[in-house]
């Protein structure tokens, strides 16, 4: 697996600099709760032999607001909305609700403080 | 311009398999576009087997992920184990977990084939379909113990040996489908009746494929050729046992039913390939070590990829655990391909997208 670090200011163009649909696939996004910080990942295969996974990430403040890369990745709308519910993070212009019932308990992947 | 209707489907519907609700925005009956929600079933698994569950407990606990392809979540977690673990597993233990998922990957297309056959009206193909399927379902109970949720890929190797009379066996029940096979083919080919209601309906376009990020025999029979086996072979040697990559271009629901279908011929030739030439050695790689470090793996489940990304921390209990199940990345797919289709084509549609929402939610 390749890591690539990036930045809440330089996501999109990060993202829109290396996705090119005829040969990456998104597959999907997952984030690690770090206690103070979370680490945000964004996870790409390759259609080709042999196939190199990417994993674009960046050590976020889970109170700001990440923005979307829906506008590069068509598809991303699912693992962001999940991510939203599942970890308690603020995506831009993705609403909680789509994975959990509203009045579940948010975030049920954090770490319990 | 027709009259605009909402029609909500689901998530209690005689057309659904499945626990997922679809609103339909309708002009007279052609849909025009469509909500979808697809999470009704979370149960908390990734964040069980980050707290509660010891790390070779979870390849336990991620078989019940999903009852269907119980054996894709068991290997691809204790593929994942194994990396964080940095150990080798034995030769027949990788080659045992190929023909379980083999055999998997049949019952599995063989039970999609049959509910496209009842949700397009064809009761009698149905009851052909799963009647034909049974054998698979009696292979992996012999081999594995249990006909769903096997427990066979463990950490480090695989928790039971394939006998040789086991292995007789099933060449022996392969042949016997042979016949069994064609004649499906041959239906889910040329029926008329059911050609109406396949051909042409539910298409997804490749581009629209490679846009969506599509997975599986979904994007296959649209003519994009995704396939874990063909992309990686570091953990489980796919061309070795004669892996062949199927695709399609109509991207309709017969196409779909097509490509599953073409898609059993390579896995009984797989089978067959391992059976024939299973080499011997332990079946696991004992360790102390614990989980250390992060670590990805993709594994063709029937559905399509499979994702695992696990991180530990040098304790017993993983830090975290992701599971991507093949569905998730068809439902913005499975939601746009409804556009333009009638909507009494909506059954055999959603039929064909295979969905397992059990996997998707967790």
């Amino acid at each position: 697996m390749k890591k690539i670090e990036t930045t809440i200011e330089k996501l999109k163009s990060d993202i829109a600099d290396f996705y090119k649909p005829d040969q990456h696939h998104f597959m999907v996004m997952n984030a690690v709760d770090m206690g103070e910080k979370m680490e945000v990942q964004w996870f790409f295969s390759d259609y080709v032999y042999p196939c190199e996974t990417t994993c674009f990430f960046a050590i976020i403040n889970p109170a700001e607001e990440i923005p979307s890369i829906k506008e590069v990745v068509a598809s991303a709308w699912v693992a962001e909305a999940e991510l939203v519910d599942l970890m308690n993070i603020k995506i831009e212009n993705t609403e909680k609700g789509f994975v959990l019932e509203p009045d579940f308990e948010s975030g049920p992947l954090r770490k319990k403080k | 311009m027709g009259k605009q209707y909402e029609i909500p489907v689901g998530a209690q519907h005689i057309s659904l398999l499945e626990p997922l609700h679809f609103k339909f925005t309708t002009v007279n009956e052609k849909i025009k576009s469509t909500d979808a929600n697809v999470f009704y079933v979370h149960r908390g698994i990734e964040l069980a087997c980050c707290s509660k569950f010891k790390f070779r407990q979870v390849s336990f606990v991620v078989g019940r992920v999903c009852g269907l392809c119980s054996i894709s979540h068991s290997t691809a977690y204790s593929q994942v184990a194994e990396k964080l673990l940095k150990i080798e597993i034995p030769a027949r233990a990788k080659y045992l977990r190929m023909l379980v998922i083999e055999l998997d990957r049949i019952h599995s297309h063989l039970l999609c084939l049959s509910h496209v056959a009842e949700n397009s009206g064809f009761e009698a193909l149905f009851m052909k379909t799963m009647q034909y399927r049974e054998f698979s379902m009696e292979l992996l109970e012999a081999v594995c113990g249990n006909r769903v949720q096997y427990d066979f890929a463990i950490v480090g190797g695989v928790s039971r040996d394939l006998k040789p009379e086991i292995g007789q066996l099933i060449l022996k029940r392969l042949k016997n489908f042979m016949p069994q096979l064609e004649e499906l083919v041959d239906i889910y080919q040329n029926n008329w009746t059911l050609s109406l209601k396949n051909k042409g309906i539910g298409v997804l376009t490749k581009e629209n494929a490679m846009r969506l990020n599509v997975v599986g025999p979904f994007a296959r029979a649209a003519g994009l050729a995704i396939d874990v086996r063909n992309e990686t072979e570091d953990l489980l040697p796919w061309k070795e046992v004669g892996f062949e990559m199927i695709t399609d271009t109509a991207g309709d629901v017969h196409a779909r039913n097509m490509l599953r279908l073409r898609e059993i011929y390579v896995s009984i030739r797989i089978i067959e390939n391992i059976i024939n030439g299973l080499p011997e050695s332990a079946l696991i790689t004992e360790t102390k070590a614990f989980p250390d470090g992060e670590a990805t793996v993709r594994l063709e489940a029937p559905r399509g990829e499979l994702f695992y990304y696990a991180k530990g921390n040098k304790t017993q209990i993983l830090e975290r655990l992701k599971i991507k199940a093949p569905t998730f990345s068809n439902v913005a797919a499975m939601a746009e391909t409804f556009s333009g289709n009638e909507y009494g084509s909506v059954p055999a549609i959603i039929a064909s997208y295979d969905p397992c929402l059990s996997c998707t939610a967790r």
